[in-house]
């Protein structure tokens, strides 16, 4: 089995911006939204004497490809569905945009795309790995501080940087979907960037404004309705774990 | 230069004959089938070439769909970048197809500095600019017409007009950026660090910064091997007064009083000699003057720095020692913006010296050395004698180790009082002079005396709001440039420039324009070759290789010598690492690097400092629509401690006024504990005034018009920058702060200053001065 998983090294990265812009350039993401996104922590003090007890990082945020992620619990037709590799990927002949999933996510991972009228976000460039390639952020990162790969394979660096040297995901004492992105380095800047940027609450829809805003684009689209009865038995199931992180 | 890449030219140059495709005029260059790969779900085709969205030029491929560029990635088989490239070099397909960009050739039909324009057809610009110049050479003489070239692109051009007898260049690179430290380490090292700079990060068991903010100055090669050495757990001293992002990454942090950086290094020698710590072999075999340095550096004790600079002493020998101990594999960096406070030749002779201490030069881990790589060239011969050039003329600003062409307030000067003679024309390649030549009210009010200014750029930088004509080059996507024949790497290389797409618009190559120029300028001989592609042959063929060879790779390396030091052998008079340097003192300057204090903020003002964005290039990204969504403005860093005592919050709107009343804003502020709290920084490049730049119009403010105030550096007439003050209003109200201690500091400053106990004297044994081969050096960016 493979689960695909990546890890940012924050004492190698220097807030480039770079990974952030081969991602808009490789999926055309849309402007002023993100696939993959970078924001400085700026220089903390941590209480000691001035001017020499500063620690800053960046914090480098994508989809986390979440081990339970509550964003494909969210999504009404099941156009959101995490992948036997671990991936979690948004099927645009599903996707209705009606952006349950976006609030869902408590990452802030995904956006509805104003044209396309889906919801898009990083998929770990899947398309590429089918090709033999790299993530494309990981292609241009020009410090190699984003490190891919697969976390059941023991031979692997993320394997490595996630096991034995402790890499930690952004998670708080209320939020922990099991996320798999995976942060490395001074366990200050760590701390730092995970309080400053915690997961927040997600939101789950209740099942009634689901019929609503489902019902709504769906017959407007013509979808024919086996594809709803098909659906029914699904949402049903979601709606049990409703509540599971609130 | 047996690698393995010549048998693949070899093999595609076979390839391309077995496919049995047509060859064309232009060779191999469109006989060879491109490679293609995936974007998103599209298949591709790849052409490799060099980016220009900094002037390090990196690899890159364009991902090219149906004649369209859809997106650009670093080239794998580069040795500098190694397929990594920055987000500007990402967003350069944004630069590419910018809406703002200069389209067709204009002329002035307004006002100066009222934008309105004239469409006309090249011909028509390019005979109206020759013919005035020629009306101009004929009235004044060639010395009338002054350009300010930037890039490789202009070098072109400004061969042809210096062949036509023009001989005031005023060259940025050297005059704005990186000109006293390449001029201290040739008289200390008889050669500069390079550019790219010799650095051997990788190795390096401790680097230190000085002034650099490696990270947000991002140049990929050098950030890529800084971050390796992080990874590897290098030792990381940072000099800023500012927590910059590399000082977040250091084990000491040297949050320096800003100007009394050589105090530090002085003590960092002294230590090291004191201590018996210094390279003893490496100073003895090669360098010259160490007795000097020794008696000199005495009074320059940690103790005396740590007055001077805020650093405590014990920190200072803490660093200093590491420092001897993990020699040579210690990495000094020399900088490269090193126009500061101008004395900076000498705080970059104290870094040489540091180095040559350390016996880190030729040393893995140390500053490498460079494998020359020959390259010929497509030459526009000198037709006339040349005349003196402005700085010669005047007689008064004569500084004697000025190099590469002439300092730009000479032509500002000159152009300004008609003395020593009149200055009719400028014109400017790929550079805004108005926001990298400080005092722009003076440039501006000096174009006001212009008969002719040209303008040639990508966009519509601030100087074509002035300018007569303009003229629209291409960008280096749809261009050939002259080849890259790189010596300054541990794997020599030659890479390209070449169309990934073709020109849009009307843009025109460099060659294109050259040529043009030239004939109508009526000059035989210059530029003998029929195109771009001849060129970039015939300046290839002593390495054995031609352009089809790098068509589709786009770069080709070779093995090198890094670390050779058989033959090392230094260009100073002495023949030796000048550590006290004799041409200094035949010139009456101080031979060995003394500490002079620097003039202090007054009362109530912050030192104004600057630096870089890592999205941005100065003006020339501003108008990026990728890179202005990631940092669309800049934002004065302003201490938190002074932030609360004037009422200053984070976000809050202020103006920036500068000690001559020279206001700009409003901008907003970043309140942070990262500086302090005698200096305000900001980062250069913003503050547009060109309304048809309609996307960075206005954003943020110009550190530029902020410097009303400049200090020539005696030794290269280099141009510091960091001497201008500013104050903080808001809402109407100017207000004030002073740091703790202010006075005292004042005091101590000027305690601190220390006679230099060294003779200035030409020194007995040393031979009259050979002349010494010139090394090439290529104008560059900052
Ligand atoms: S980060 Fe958000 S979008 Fe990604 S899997 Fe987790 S919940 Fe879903
Ligand atoms: S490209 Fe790499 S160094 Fe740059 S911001 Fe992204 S992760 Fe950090
Ligand atoms: S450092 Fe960035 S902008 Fe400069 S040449 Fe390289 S990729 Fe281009």
């Amino acid at each position: 089995m493979t689960k695909y998983a990546m890890v940012i090294n924050v004492e190698k990265c220097v807030g480039c911006h770079a990974c952030e812009l081969a991602c808009k350039a490789e999926w055309g993401v849309a402007e002023n939204e993100h696939r993959t996104w970078v924001k400085p922590t700026y220089p903390q003090s941590l209480g000691g004497k001035g001017l020499f007890d500063l620690v800053a990082a960046f914090y480098v945020g994508q989809c986390n490809h979440c081990d339970h992620p509550t964003c494909v619990e969210a999504c009404p037709t099941g156009a959101t569905f995490k992948r036997e590799d671990g991936i979690v990927v948004v099927d645009y002949d599903l996707c209705i945009g009606c952006g349950y999933c976006v609030e869902a996510c408590p990452y802030g991972a995904r956006y509805v795309h104003p044209t396309l009228k889906k919801v898009d976000k990083c998929d770990f460039c899947a398309p590429r790995l089918e090709k033999g390639l790299e993530p494309a952020c990981v292609e241009t990162c020009i410090t190699g501080a984003k490190v891919f790969g697969d976390l059941e394979d023991p031979t692997s660096e993320v394997y490595k940087l996630v096991y034995e040297e402790g890499a930690r995901g952004i998670t708080s004492e209320e939020v922990n979907i099991g996320p798999n992105v995976y942060y490395i380095g001074d366990e200050k800047k760590v701390d730092l960037i995970i309080n400053k940027f915690p997961p927040r609450k997600p939101k789950l829809p209740t099942p009634a404004s689901i019929w609503e805003k489902l019902l709504k684009p769906l017959l407007g689209l013509g979808v024919v309705a086996s594809f709803l009865g098909a659906s029914v038995a699904y949402f049903i199931q979601l709606f049990k774990g409703e509540d599971k992180f609130e | 230069m047996s690698n393995g890449r010549l048998t693949r030219r070899q093999f595609l140059k076979g390839t391309a004959l077995v496919a049995g495709t047509t060859i064309l005029p232009t060779g191999l260059v469109r006989a060879q089938r491109r490679p293609t790969t995936w974007h998103g779900r599209e298949r591709v085709t790849e052409i490799p070439s060099t980016c220009e969205m900094c002037f390090w030029r990196c690899g890159i491929i364009g991902e090219v769909k149906d004649g369209r560029l859809v997106k650009i990635k670093g080239n794998p088989l580069h040795p500098n970048n190694r397929g990594k490239i920055c987000a500007r070099g990402n967003a350069g397909l944004k630069t590419l197809y910018d809406p703002d960009r200069l389209k067709y050739p204009l002329m002035r039909v307004g006002k100066r500095g009222e934008a309105k324009w004239r469409r006309v057809s090249w011909n028509e610009a390019l005979d109206y600019m020759v013919d005035k110049l020629k009306d101009i050479k004929s009235k004044y003489g060639p010395e009338a017409i002054a350009m300010f070239p930037h890039g490789v692109s202009s070098r072109l051009l400004k061969s042809v007009f210096a062949s036509w007898g023009v001989v005031n260049f005023a060259v940025a690179s050297f005059n704005h950026c990186k000109g006293p430290r390449d001029v201290a380490f040739k008289l200390t090292f008889g050669t500069s660090p390079g550019s790219p700079e010799r650095l051997d990060l990788p190795n390096a068991s401790m680097i230190v910064l000085i002034g650099s903010h490696l990270g947000e100055n991002i140049h990929t090669g050098q950030v890529r091997e800084f971050a390796e050495a992080i990874g590897r757990g290098a030792k990381i001293v940072v000099v800023d007064p500012r927590f910059s992002t590399a000082a977040s990454k250091a084990h000491w942090w040297l949050p320096i009083r800003p100007g009394s950086d050589t105090a530090l290094i002085l003590a960092w020698i002294n230590v090291l000699i004191e201590k018996d710590l210094y390279d003893k072999e490496f100073v003895n075999r090669y360098t010259y003057g160490f007795e000097e340095l020794k008696k000199a550096i005495k009074p320059f004790t940690p103790e005396w720095a740590e007055k001077v600079t805020d650093i405590p002493a014990s920190t200072i020998r803490e660093i200093a020692v590491e420092m001897g101990i993990r020699k040579p594999s210690v990495l000094v960096h020399p900088g490269r913006h090193t126009v500061w406070y101008g004395n900076d030749v000498q705080r970059s002779r104290a870094i040489a010296i540091l180095v040559a201490l350390l016996g880190s030069w030729g040393k893995p881990g140390g500053y490498f050395l460079p494998t020359p790589l020959k390259k010929s060239k497509c030459p526009c011969p000198k037709q006339e004698k040349p005349s003196k050039d402005v700085c010669e003329a005047s007689g008064k600003h004569i500084y004697p180790f000025h190099e590469e062409g002439v300092p730009s307030q000479c032509v500002v000067d000159a152009t300004l009082t008609g003395k020593p003679y009149p200055i009719k024309a400028w014109i400017t390649y790929g550079t805004n002079i108005i926001q990298s030549i400080p005092q722009p009210e003076r440039t501006i009010k000096a174009i006001e005396k212009l008969d002719l200014l040209v303008a040639i750029d990508i966009l519509p930088t601030d100087p074509s709001l002035y300018a007569d004509v303009i003229l629209p080059e291409a960008t280096y996507l749809e261009r050939y440039d002259l080849p890259f024949v790189v010596s300054n790497w541990t794997d020599p290389y030659v890479a390209i420039r070449q169309p990934v797409v073709k020109p849009l618009f009307q843009s025109k190559g460099p060659f294109w324009i050259a040529k043009e120029v030239s004939k109508r300028l009526g000059l035989k001989n210059c530029l003998p070759c029929n195109s771009e592609e001849e060129m970039i042959d015939k300046i290839l063929e002593p390495l054995n290789i031609s352009l089809g060879d790098l068509t589709n790779k786009g770069v080709m390396s070779f093995p090198g010598r890094p670390y050779d030091t058989s033959n090392l052998r230094f260009r100073t008079p002495t023949g030796k690492i000048e550590l006290y340097s004799t041409k200094l003192a035949a010139k009456g300057f101080s031979p060995i690097p003394v500490f002079e204090p620097v003039d202090e903020p007054p009362k109530g003002y912050f030192r104004l400092i600057y630096g870089r964005s890592p999205v941005h290039s100065f003006t020339r990204t501003v108008n990026n629509e990728w890179l202005d969504e990631i940092y669309p403005e800049n934002r004065v860093w302003l201490n938190e401690k002074a932030a609360e005592k004037m009422g200053i919050k984070d976000g809050d709107e202020v103006y920036l006024v500068n000690q001559d009343g020279v206001k700009e804003g409003p901008v907003k502020v970043f309140v942070t504990p990262g500086i302090r709290d005698d200096c305000v920084f900001i980062v250069h490049g913003f503050g547009q005034k060109n309304p048809m730049m309609r996307r960075a119009y206005n954003k943020g403010i110009s550190d530029s018009f902020l410097m009303t105030k400049i200090k020539p550096d005696p030794i290269t007439g280099t141009t510091g920058m960091r001497v201008n003050f500013v104050k903080i209003e808001k809402n109407g109200k100017l207000l004030e702060y002073t740091p703790e201690g202010y006075e005292e500091r004042l005091k101590e400053m000027k305690a601190a200053h220390v006679t230099p106990t060294i003779k200035i004297q030409k020194p007995a044994n040393v031979q009259p001065e050979q002349p010494q081969p010139q090394e090439e050096e290529e104008e560059e960016g900052c």
